[in-house]
């Protein structure tokens, strides 16, 4: 039986988590966020309203919500900063107190600080999409290839030299025609994506390395970092759920008082 | 009278002197209701997509001021892409006056400098020196805000960046400028009274270091969050809140232009005395200036949130998510 909900409204995906009663979560999604907007809210003065029942949502319960759209959905919901949600979100899932996380969403990735369970200090990527779950989507799309099987190539890359999104995916593109396979291709793609992530990493120590986010079901990527930093990262279960498991948890910990967290 | 803009602050006390009319142009790019066509206009020009956005505005400006009798370039102690745009706008057929900061802080290059500047426009240092004493008289306003916004916390960030950042040029119109100060600080001594105004106190103190920002709504944001710039570092200079009655001395103790360790002293400093928790460091797209957060994060032992903008006016949603979340964790630092 679902006790309360945290929604997840990111730039390329909808995750929703519901807390279980004794514990544990059920996971709905993920959903095109442009279509989770046109079916399951409804659009309003003041913010949208979430349609619970064509998600399996129970009406009434305790809603907390993160992402970019956060605003616009109204309805009584707890709205929660991204990385208070991410951070609370790896708290729950791994049980570590300490480490840094590296979160890469649709469009943005981060580089988190976490100390005695809390947010310590970030450092976001500049004003360019090209580390993102985005720019992977974009490449898998031109190498005909699922984000699964991207995630399988690491070895001999070729350089990608391309500082954009948009003119990569053309790089690529040509490489194909001169007749590069596309396992050296795809490994291009994983070290061009992992080059863009360090300057992130590099801010803080890493102890212990926590991948969140949709791109840390890329194995290679997951591989990639390891190598570089010497310590494989641990990946929570579902990783792109976990800002949505976070926002359960601020909302109890709200309905418990303690709003001093938020 | 002419009237002549300026790229960055420089002596406008020989502008004033000459009886000419100083505008800063970075203000009338930004407060334009229009600043989006001014960027597109110098791209149409050739401007690059990857180039400093001021730099852009500034061009589009400059072209729809027919009346502006010459602009004050700025060669040493501001960048290289205000270089290119002066040579463009000469180009077009612009009057350009060169003025450079010597980068160690020499005196006496700097006093050759100004002297220069003043021959120029058919002025005297000892004219713009009488000048001075007029300016400074509107510059202890400014600072008596800017004093107001740290000590008795009852100045709202963005009114400390207007007060402050409009002393580049003081409007063109000392007087009135001096004006709307005096309006200002009559409202902010009301606000002791009054129990509903927020204080600085009971909010997370920020100071903002680098240039000006692009979309000065940010300071609006903050205040919606609960956090309050109490310090921002570039505008303050351009008041010159520095107390020496000699004109040369005033721009030699003025920091922007110099070097980024001189300007960290003033940083540290100001940081100290208002008790400020946390900095945020605003790099223009494309500017030199980026790198510089290397040795500020290096040398500065505070909180620093770095903060890129490029040509909106407006925050966009993760530029709004960094500062929440910036805030959140100065917030939850209190303990």
């Amino acid at each position: 039986m679902d006790v309360r909900y945290g929604v997840d409204l990111g730039s390329r995906r909808v995750k929703v988590a519901a807390e279980q009663d004794g514990g544990g979560y059920r996971y709905l999604g993920p959903f095109d966020t442009a279509a989770f907007y046109r079916d399951h809210v409804e659009p309003g003065g003041g913010g949208g309203t979430l349609l619970y029942g064509g998600l399996g949502m129970e009406e009434g319960l305790p809603l907390a919500v993160t992402g970019y759209g956060r605003a616009r959905l109204g309805g009584g919901a707890l709205a929660v900063p991204e990385l208070e949600a991410v951070v609370a979100g790896v708290r729950e899932l791994t049980g570590l107190r300490d480490a840094v996380i590296l979160d890469v969403g649709g469009q943005d990735s981060k580089a988190l600080l976490m100390k005695d369970g809390r947010l310590a200090d970030f450092a976001a990527n500049d004003r360019c999409a090209a580390s993102s779950g985005r720019f992977m989507e974009n490449m898998c799309a031109a190498l005909g290839m699922s984000l699964e099987e991207l995630g399988g190539h690491w070895e001999d890359p070729v350089e990608l030299s391309s500082t954009c999104a948009i003119f990569g995916e053309s790089e690529l593109v040509g490489l194909l025609g001169e007749g590069v396979p596309r396992e050296r291709l795809a490994a291009g793609v994983n070290h061009a994506i992992l080059r863009r992530l360090l300057p992130l990493l590099a801010r803080f120590p890493a102890a212990s390395l926590v991948l969140t986010g949709g791109v840390a079901y890329n194995n290679a990527l997951r591989r990639l970092i390891g190598e570089r930093l010497g310590t494989e990262p641990l990946v929570p279960h579902p990783p792109d759920f976990v800002a949505a498991v976070g926002c359960c948890r601020l909302g109890a910990r709200v309905e418990e008082g303690d709003d001093g967290r938020i | 009278m002419a009237r002549i803009g300026i790229t960055t602050t420089v002596p406008v006390e020989v502008i004033y002197a000459a009886g000419h009319v100083p505008v800063d142009l970075n203000n009338v790019f930004v407060s334009s209701p229009a600043c989006g066509e001014l960027i597109e206009e110098a791209e149409l020009a050739g401007f690059p997509r990857s180039f400093c956005a001021w730099i852009k505005g500034i061009y589009g400006a400059v072209r729809r001021m027919p009346d502006l009798g010459a602009v004050v370039a700025v060669t040493q102690g501001d960048c290289s892409n205000t270089h290119a745009l002066m040579e463009t706008l000469q180009c077009e057929g612009m009057e350009v006056i060169p003025f450079a900061y010597p980068y160690e802080r020499d005196y006496d290059l700097l006093r050759a400098q100004v002297e220069g500047f003043a021959r120029r426009l058919g002025t005297t240092l000892e004219e713009a020196q009488a000048e001075m004493r007029r300016l400074d008289r509107v510059r202890r306003k400014a600072r008596r805000v800017d004093e107001l916004s740290w000590k008795e916390g009852l100045v709202r960030g963005l009114e400390n960046h207007l007060a402050l950042v409009s002393c580049s040029d003081f409007e063109g119109d000392p007087e009135g400028f001096a004006t709307k100060l005096d309006l200002l600080l009559e409202e902010v001594a009301k606000r002791r009274r009054d129990e509903g105004f927020r204080r600085a106190e009971d909010m997370v103190r920020l100071g903002y270091v680098g240039v000006p920002p692009m979309a000065p709504e940010l300071y609006e944001y903050l205040e919606s969050l609960g956090a309050r710039v109490v310090y921002n570092e570039t505008q303050r200079q351009f008041s010159l809140p520095f107390d020496t009655g000699d004109l040369v001395e005033k721009y030699r103790r003025y920091s922007y232009p110099y070097s980024i360790f001189y300007r960290l002293r003033d940083i540290r400093r100001e940081a100290a005395r208002r008790r400020l928790r946390g900095l945020i460091h605003y790099v223009q797209s494309f500017c030199f200036r980026q790198v510089e957060d290397i040795i500020l994060r290096r040398s500065l032992d505070l909180p620093m949130l770095t903060l890129e903008m490029d040509r909106s006016s407006r925050l966009d949603a993760r530029t709004r998510m960094r500062l929440e979340n910036f805030v959140s964790v100065l917030r939850k630092d209190r303990g």
